[in-house]
């Protein structure tokens, strides 16, 4: 081997003058550690088989050393040489965990910290969340080998690599990698009110009376919420409570709810015992959570109106033969939603996530009530999503998530029919990557988002095969259980960088023919084959997904890979929020129905203002999504949050109303849930700083022109 | 002729309603500290009974308001567009902000359902402001006018 002046690459990727005595060292030790005699004429021998060329990585010297050291019979020699290298190597795995460790705990908070699932839900950064963060590259590893193994055995290698080859080059991203449970799930609680929580490995019987519901409520979604790594929800808690406060105090409770029926020296009201339930209920479930790394689970609850209830409960009934109040039911869910916003204003509460469900007919809402009260609790500055249809055929429990109803019937064995689905898993296409790539070579992109399409497709349905094992195994109580149902349950294709591949193809986001088509010639690709590999036992959806970390991580990336990427963090909504020219009617259109008409498990409209509506714009604001067919939406209007008082106030301020602290703080709801800005990542720290406000100022006519006027 | 720089769907002018505001340009009242000097100038397009006609076409029953922000050097004008609208379209509520102290007498004030007067004067502030010289009224069904301007003052 001739000896030149080589740089060799190293593991960080810096370089460093070649030295073969280097070499030479490490294999007389190999020979040392077996105690093996070795003579310089050999170590030639093994050195002349090396083919060293300029820039060569440490990693592939030494895998060239391992195989001289076998060509030359040294095979003792050989295996000591690999395991020097392994123990290197974990070492150098434990140093990349130490110097996590330090990182983590120098970060600002912990979603900027978190390196692989960065998540604003958690609200302190402490050794319980630090523990969270370890494992999961073990776990992102884990569920790769996993997956992978089921593709090779259900389609060939060759699909498992170009899997591993799209999701390393970042044309899809897995979501919730770092966990190995299912996503999420709305469940139905008719097993528990049944059975108590005994079938999920509980220890609780069937809930019996009003303080045994609510305890054994709290504890029931604990245990739900720890099987699955995203949200869990429960649409018929109201429902069951009103059954449980009918039991106690008589089914007309809400008639006279100021009657004292606390006879100890509190002496409390009806009204008073239910809100003090209401208190112990959200507080317990607002708490972090050891079992899901330090985070509130993801509660979410929904209301209805009339019809809805109707549609979905009018089959229901309890276990002592009655069937669910309407009349208990409308003002429990007033009295909740009520004492909530008000409880907003004492102390952050992300959980629950609401959904009020309106069914309209002609483009208002067909139970008038309900529509008033919705558009009177937005006027009040209660934040929460609205689910329009007009038809009961679907239904939103969650922040996310939106489901065909299958079946309204009920059984005395499973419950309401419509109420339980849920994601089983996400795996994520983006788009601007996908269509860019297919453009810059010269392919029409709708073939080639079909192929990755295609793929993704057949690694869900991998997917679901592992799922299918693990229920074989009894690891998942929940579908066991009957609280959700593993064939009801989707298979997600999530969507990200829809706008800026829209951008990319030179197009104006507004509500245009062209942007409309390109919409719907995306999403109709995704459609398709959701609709293709559809069983008796797969659901697919597809779905524009929140993106808090993964639309910073794939501008990042595309940007590094030399794409078009033309702002920090991938949008999450069919127009830009930074794009302070379209107004309100122009953001309902574009969430309207013919964009959102593939978008079958949904996408929620964030309707950023920057003050509070009357009730009467509300309402108008109301039948212009029923009009133009935007099914989701909710009205985000940032709460001011002093930092040195503590004051909460409704309203978008820039000083404190009480202590006129200029140290604010601000609630909003960049992702589903409300949060405190300052617990969002970096990235998404800034998105939210550029991201529009409809505000007097910017949006409407300018107060100059006013006072010009 | 009146012209129009751009539009805008507001809330906070018109209390209650959902407004189609129209900044209309070759404003007269020049009022100092004005920030809209483009909105002095005689620019923009044609605002005309074909314009109305478009904007309507464009956003129907999502508005329940136009509102004409400015106009002041043809008030008349500005009438004969609020009449077309109540003719035409007779569900939408028309609104008017002027900068002067009084609407003309050749203006026929019951074709507007809101009104907006007064000039913006530094010191006394906008319409937000409790010390604010500039007044909204809105009219009664007996076509009398009740003065409103304390609805931008609640908290």
């Amino acid at each position: 081997m001739e000896i030149k002046n080589f740089t060799i690459t190293k593991r960080d990727g810096s370089k460093d003058q070649f030295s073969l005595d280097k070499i030479m060292n490490a294999v007389l030790k190999a020979f040392d550690s077996v105690q093996q005699p070795v003579d310089l004429g050999s170590i030639s021998q093994i050195l002349s088989h090396l083919d060293i060329s300029n820039d060569i990585k440490v990693e592939d010297i030494q895998n060239q050393v391992e195989e001289a050291l076998m060509k030359e019979g040294y095979y003792k020699v050989a295996k000591s040489f690999m395991l020097y290298r392994q123990a290197h190597s974990e070492d150098r795995e434990t140093l990349a965990k130490l110097q996590f460790l330090a990182d983590y705990c120098e970060s600002v908070n912990a979603a900027t910290g978190s390196k692989y699932d960065a998540n604003a839900n958690v609200e302190h950064k402490n050794i319980a969340t630090l523990i969270g963060e370890l494992p999961k590259s073990n776990f992102i590893r884990l569920n790769r080998r996993l997956l992978t193994d089921r593709i090779k055995k259900m389609y060939g290698k060759q699909l498992a690599d170009e899997y591993i080859d799209l999701l390393t080059h970042h044309f899809i991203y897995k979501n919730d990698e770092t966990s190995l449970a299912n996503y999420c799930a709305s469940i139905t609680m008719y097993p528990w009110l049944i059975g108590g929580t005994t079938s999920i490995g509980g220890n609780s019987t069937a809930p019996t009376n009003l303080k045994s519901f609510c305890g054994g409520f709290v504890n029931m979604v604990f245990m739900v919420s720890s099987m699955l790594s995203g949200a869990c929800a429960t649409p018929e808690f109201l429902m069951y409570m009103n059954y449980f406060i009918g039991m106690e105090y008589g089914k007309d409770y809400y008639k006279n709810p100021e009657r004292v029926v606390d006879l100890s020296v509190k002496q409390r009201s009806i009204d008073k015992v239910i809100t003090d339930y209401f208190e112990q209920i959200v507080y317990s479930l607002n708490q972090p959570t050891g079992a899901r790394n330090y985070q509130a689970v993801f509660w979410n609850v929904a209301y209805y109106d009339k019809y809805y209830f109707e549609s979905l409960f009018g089959n229901f009934y309890f276990p002592d033969g009655s069937q669910p109040d309407w009349d208990g039911l409308s003002w429990l869910q007033k009295r909740f939603m009520k004492w909530f916003n008000a409880e907003r204003t004492k102390t952050m509460l992300t959980f629950p996530v609401e959904t009020m469900a309106l069914l309209t007919k002609d483009g208002e809402p067909m139970d008038k009530e309900w529509g008033d009260f919705t558009a009177e609790m937005y006027s009040e500055g209660h934040s929460f999503f609205t689910y329009m249809s007009d038809n009961a055929d679907s239904l939103s429990s969650c922040c996310r998530l939106r489901n065909e109803i299958q079946d309204n019937g009920f059984s005395y064995t499973l419950g309401a029919g419509g109420v339980s689905t849920g994601s089983k898993s996400v795996l994520t296409v983006n788009l601007n990557r996908c269509i860019q790539y297919a453009v810059n070579h010269n392919m029409d992109y709708k073939d080639y988002l079909g192929q990755v399409i295609d793929l993704c497709h057949k690694v869900q349905t991998a997917y679901n095969e592992n799922l299918k094992e693990l229920q074989a195994h009894g690891m998942l109580p929940l579908f066991d259980a009957g609280y959700i149902n593993i064939s009801r349950q989707y298979l997600t294709i999530g969507i990200n960088g829809l706008v800026e591949a829209a951008e990319f193809m030179g197009l104006k986001i507004t509500p245009n023919d062209e942007y409309k088509e390109f919409v719907q010639g995306v999403l109709g690709i995704v459609e398709k084959y959701n609709k293709q590999y559809r069983t008796k036992d797969l659901l697919f959806n597809c779905e524009m997904i929140p993106a808090e970390n993964v639309g910073v991580k794939h501008a990042k990336w595309d940007r590094e890979d030399g794409y078009f990427v033309p702002r920090d963090c991938y949008n999450s909504y069919f127009y830009v929020v930074e794009d302070d020219s379209l107004n309100i009617i122009d953001k309902f259109k574009l969430h309207g129905a013919p964009y959102i008409e593939h978008l079958t498990g949904g996408s929620a409209l964030h309707m950023n203002l920057e003050e509070h509506l009357s009730k009467q714009q509300y309402a108008q604001l109301l039948k212009v999504a029923a009009k133009e067919g935007c099914n989701y939406f909710t009205f985000n209007i940032p709460n001011t949050i002093c930092n040195d008082c503590g004051t909460i106030d409704k309203r978008y301020l820039h000083e404190c109303p009480h202590c006129h602290s200029k140290n604010v703080d601000y609630m909003t709801r960049i992702i589903g849930y409300l949060k405190r800005v300052s617990n969002f990542s970096q990235a998404r720290q800034e998105e939210a700083s550029r991201r529009y406000y409809a505000t007097k100022q910017k949006y409407t006519v300018k107060e100059e022109a006013k006072a010009n006027a | 002729m009146l012209k129009y720089v751009n539009t805008g769907i507001v809330f906070q002018e018109i209390p209650d309603e959902v407004t189609l505001a129209i900044n209309i340009s070759n404003c007269p009242c020049h009022c100092p500290g004005c920030h809209s000097h483009y909105l002095w100038e005689d620019i923009g397009l044609p605002l005309n009974t074909d314009a109305i006609d478009d904007f309507l076409a464009e956003f129907g029953n999502d508005i329940t308001c136009i509102s004409f922000m400015g106009g002041d050097a043809d008030p008349k004008a500005v009438n004969l567009l609020a009449q077309y609208i109540h003719e035409e379209y007779p569900t939408f509520k028309v609104a008017w902000y002027s900068g002067r102290l009084r609407i003309p007498s050749i203006v026929n004030q019951t074709d507007f359902d809101y009104i907006k007067v007064g000039p913006y004067i530094k010191h006394l502030g906008a319409l937000k402001s409790p010390t604010t010289n500039q007044r909204l009224y809105r009219r009664l069904e007996d076509n009398t006018f009740e003065d409103i301007t304390s609805r931008f003052w609640k908290k």
